[in-house]
C-alpha cells in the first residue's frame, strides 16, 4: 500500500495526530507504517537509529532493515499486551510525556518536545536537506492532491441534483423539462452498455448487476395448471339487465348481469347489431346515421315544397318558418366558416354540414 | 397467506396429470419456442439488451395485445402509451385502443385529449366512420388512438366485445394497410369493461407491481385470461425500486416471477419522470435524454415485437469500480 517512500513524513506527522485519531483509522490508513510510533515512544535511543538512517541518505536497503528491526520490536510489545492497537496508542502519551493521560494536547506537547532531535539532525547533516526538501514537497503535493480529490467527491455527493444531471435525468440548463425526442435513431443508444460477460449492465450512468431468470417451462406449466384449477371461468357473452329472464338456450355461466344504473354500460341498445357491424366496416362515404338524418330532412323539405307548389295560398306558414328558422340557427351557430346561412336544396348533398351538425351536438352534449 | 393461495401446486402433484395440458400448451407455444430456440442458438448474447438493430416482427399481424392488471393504478395506461409509442418509433404501425370506458385517460397521457371528437360508440351508431374516430398522433404518424366511448355516454355492453372484434376486422382490411399492433388498454377490475377489452385479444401483457395486493389480482386475471383462451401472457413488473429490494423491503422481480410463473416482458423502475411526463402529455419514451423507465419501456416494446422474454433482470446497483489511482483524485 503506502510504500516507505515518505518515511520522514510519516515520522513527523503521524505521532502528532495519532492520539486524537481513532485507532481504527490510524491502522487503516497507514497500515504498513504502524511500527513507527514505536520509534517515537522509545526516544532517544530509537531516534539515534533514525538519525543514523538519515545520515545514510535513506537507501532502500537501510530502510528496510530498519523497518525489520522496528517490526521485531513491535511484535514483542504486542505479544505482551492484550489489545495491540488500543494499548499501543494509549501508552504513547504515557511514555512520551509522563503526565495527562490520553490528553491530546499534552500528547502533542510531548511530541513537539520530542521533535528537536530531528532539527538537530538537519543541522548536523546539511547533506540531508535535499532529501527532506524533497519529502516536504512530496507531502505538499500529496495534501493538495487529497484536497482536490475531496472537493471532487463533494461535488458528486450521491443523490444530489448534480447526480441527476449527470445521470441524464435532468438537464442543468432546463431543469425538469426534458426536450422532446424528435426523430432520433432508436437503434443506437449510448446510455446503455452491457458489461463483459453479460453480468452487469450500465444504464444512465449506473451499473446494475444482472441475475438470470430462473423460471423454467415446467414451472410455467405448473402455474398454469394451478390457475386452471383455481379459477374456472367462462367469458360472459350475454349481458342482461338485472331482473331479465335468461333465454332458454343460454348457459347461465356466460350471463353477466348489468345493473340498470351502471356508470358506463347499458344493456339497452337502440341500434341493431348488423347495422352496427356495417357501420364499423364502412370505409367510405357518409356515415349511416348522418345519411339517415339527412334523408329524413330532405323528405320533409320535399314534402313541404310540394305542398307549397300545390296550394300556395293555404300554406302552413308557421310550420315552415319554424322549421327553416331552426335550421338556419343551427347552421349559423355551428358553422361560422360556412359563410352565408345554409340553404338546403334537394339536389346537392354534401356531408360536411351534416357532420358538423353532429359534432356540434356532441359539443353541446358534453 | 398469499403464498398459500398462490403456490399450492407442488411439482410432484402436478406431474401425475402432466401429459394432457402439457401437450396443449406445447402445441400453442410451438411457433414461439422453436423460434426462440433457434435465435438463442444463433446469437446467445442478445437476450439481455438489444439496441443496434430493428426488431424482427414475430407472429401474425395484427398482433392484438391487451394490457391488463386486475388492480387499478399499477400502470396499465402508462405502459400502453409508452410501449405503443416505442413501437411506433421502431417503425411499426400501432393502433392504441382505450378500452377504459368509465375512466379513460390514455388520451391524456398521450396529450391527444383535445383531438378526440369521435369514439367507437359513435362509429357503432353511424355518426362517423371508423377512420374519423382514429386520432393520428402528429409526432408519429404511424400511431393512432381510438377511444371506446365518451366519459358520459353509455356503451351498449352487449356488443362492446363484438365491436372490438369488428374493429380488428375492419382495420385488417383497410386501405393504408393493416396495423402491426393493436394495443388495448384494459380498465381495472374484471367487470364488463375487462370482458370487452379482452375479447379480441390473442395475447396479453400483465402489468403488476411487486406487492402482494397487486400480485393476487394479477394471478386471478391471468387465470381468467387463460380460461378465455389467451395463452401468450407476459408480465411487466412496474415501479420496481432496486434500493428497496436490496434492503429486503420489497419483493424482487424474481420473487414476483416465482409467484406468478409468467415470462417477463419488462421491468420498469420507479421513476419520477413518469409523473412529469403524464403532466406534460408526453410519453416518457420520447424524452431526451431518455430516463431509466423510458429505456425499460423501450426494451419491453422490443421484446414484445420479437415475442421474446427477459433472460436476466437488473437486481441491484453496483458501485462503479474505482481504480487504484482514484485514491489520488484521478
Ligand atoms: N414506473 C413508475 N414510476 C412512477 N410512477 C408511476 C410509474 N408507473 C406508473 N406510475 C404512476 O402511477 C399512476 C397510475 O398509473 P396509470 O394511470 O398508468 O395506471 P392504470 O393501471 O392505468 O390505472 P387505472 O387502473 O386507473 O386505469 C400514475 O400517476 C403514474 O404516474
Ligand atoms: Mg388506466
Amino acid at each position: 500500500m503506502t510504500s516507505p517512500r515518505f518515511p520522514v513524513l510519516c515520522h513527523r506527522e503521524i505521532p502528532s495526530i495519532s492520539s486524537s485519531w481513532p485507532p481504527s483509522i490510524w491502522t487503516l490508513d497507514c497500515h504498513s507504517i504502524t511500527p513507527i510510533p514505536q520509534a517515537s515512544r522509545a526516544f532517544p535511543g530509537r531516534l539515534a537509529e533514525l538519525r543514523a538512517g538519515f545520515g545514510m541518505k535513506l537507501s532502500w536497503g537501510r530502510w528496510s532493515s530498519y523497518r525489520g528491526k522496528l517490526r521485531k520490536n513491535f511484535f514483542v510489545k504486542v505479544s505482551a499486551s492484550g489489545d495491540p492497537v488500543t494499548s499501543e496508542t494509549d501508552s504513547v502519551p504515557n511514555e512520551a510525556v509522563g503526565a495527562g493521560k490520553g490528553d491530546p494536547f499534552n500528547h502533542f506537547r510531548g511530541v513537539i518536545s520530542s521533535l528537536p532531535p530531528v532539527v538537530f539532525v538537519m543541522k548536523r547533516n546539511p547533506g540531508a536537506n535535499f532529501v527532506i526538501g524533497f519529502c516536504i514537497a512530496t507531502a505538499i503535493f500529496f495534501i493538495v492532491g487529497r484536497v482536490y480529490a475531496a472537493r471532487n467527491a463533494m461535488y458528486d455527493r450521491p443523490g444530489s441534483v448534480a447526480d441527476l444531471v449527470r445521470r441524464g435525468q435532468l438537464r442543468s440548463d432546463r431543469r425538469g423539462i426534458s426536450t422532446p425526442l424528435k426523430y432520433e435513431d432508436p437503434f443506437n443508444n449510448p446510455l446503455v452498455k452491457v458489461g463483459k460477460k453479460n453480468s452487469t449492465v450500465e444504464m444512465c450512468g449506473k451499473v446494475y448487476r444482472l441475475a438470470p431468470v430462473t423460471l423454467t417451462k415446467e414451472e410455467e406449466t405448473i402455474h398454469k395448471r394451478r390457475r386452471s384449477r383455481a379459477y374456472q371461468w367462462k367469458r360472459p357473452t350475454m349481458f342482461l339487465k338485472e331482473g331479465d329472464t335468461i333465454p332458454p338456450d343460454v348457459d347461465p355461466d356466460t350471463v353477466r348481469w348489468i345493473p340498470a344504473n351502471h356508470p358506463f354500460a347499458t344493456t339497452a341498445s337502440d341500434i341493431d347489431e348488423d347495422l352496427a357491424q356495417t357501420n364499423v366496416y364502412q370505409k367510405h362515404g357518409v356515415p349511416f346515421r348522418i345519411q339517415a338524418e339527412h334523408e329524413a330532412l330532405q323528405r320533409k323539405l320535399e314534402a313541404l315544397q310540394r305542398e307549397e307548389r300545390l296550394d300556395k295560398l293555404v300554406i302552413d306558414r308557421g310550420n315552415a318558418k319554424d322549421f327553416e328558422r331552426q335550421f338556419k340557427f343551427q347552421a349559423k351557430s355551428q358553422d361560422v366558416e360556412q359563410g352565408p346561412p345554409f340553404k338546403p336544396s334537394k339536389s346537392d348533398f354534401s356531408p360536411s354540414p351534416a357532420e358538423s351538425n353532429s359534432s356540434s351536438e356532441e359539443i353541446q352534449k358534453s | 397467506m398469499l403464498s398459500l393461495q398462490l403456490l399450492p401446486a407442488s411439482p410432484s402433484s402436478s406431474s401425475i396429470r402432466f401429459s394432457a395440458p402439457f401437450n396443449l400448451i406445447s402445441r400453442t407455444l410451438k411457433p414461439h419456442s422453436s423460434r426462440t430456440r433457434f435465435r438463442t442458438a444463433a446469437v446467445p448474447v442478445q437476450s439481455v439488451l438489444q439496441w443496434n438493430r430493428k426488431p424482427q416482427l414475430a407472429g401474425e399481424t395484427p398482433r392484438v395485445v391487451v394490457i391488463t392488471s386486475g388492480k387499478g393504478g399499477v400502470g396499465k395506461t402508462t405502459t400502453t402509451a409508452n410501449v405503443g409509442l416505442s413501437l411506433a418509433r421502431l417503425g411499426f404501425s400501432v393502433v392504441a385502443v382505450d378500452a377504459d370506458v368509465g375512466l379513460r385517460n390514455l388520451d391524456l397521457l398521450l396529450g391527444l385529449e383535445n383531438r378526440v371528437n369521435y369514439t367507437l360508440v359513435e362509429v357503432l351508431n353511424g355518426d362517423c366512420r371508423l377512420d374519423q374516430a382514429l386520432v393520428r398522433d402528429k409526432r408519429w404518424s404511424n400511431f393512432e388512438l381510438l377511444c371506446i366511448s365518451k366519459p358520459r355516454s353509455k356503451l351498449p355492453i352487449g356488443f362492446g366485445g363484438k365491436a372490438l372484434v369488428w374493429l380488428v376486422d375492419s382495420l385488417k382490411s383497410r386501405q393504408e394497410g393493416c396495423p402491426e399492433f393493436i394495443l388495448i388498454d384494459c380498465p381495472a377490475g374484471i367487470d364488463a369493461g375487462f370482458i370487452t377489452a379482452i375479447t379480441p385479444a390473442n395475447e396479453a401483457v400483465l402489468v403488476t407491481t411487486p406487492d402482494i395486493t397487486s400480485l393476487r389480482d394479477a394471478d386471478r386475471v391471468t387465470g381468467l385470461l387463460e380460461c378465455d383462451g389467451i395463452r401468450d401472457i407476459k408480465m411487466i413488473v412496474n415501479r420496481v425500486r432496486t434500493d428497496m429490494i436490496k434492503g429486503e423491503d420489497m419483493m424482487s422481480v424474481l420473487d414476483v416471477q416465482e409467484m406468478l410463473g409468467l415470462a417477463l416482458l419488462g421491468v420498469i423502475p420507479e421513476d419520477s419522470e413518469v409523473i412529469r411526463s403524464t403532466n406534460r402529455g408526453y410519453p416518457l419514451v420520447l424524452n431526451k435524454p431518455p430516463t431509466l423507465a423510458g429505456l425499460a419501456f423501450e426494451q419491453a416494446a422490443w421484446r414484445l415485437v420479437e415475442q421474446d422474454s427477459m433472460k436476466a433482470v437488473m437486481v441491484e446497483e453496483e458501485p462503479k469500480k474505482r481504480g487504484f489511482f482514484s485514491f489520488f483524485g484521478g
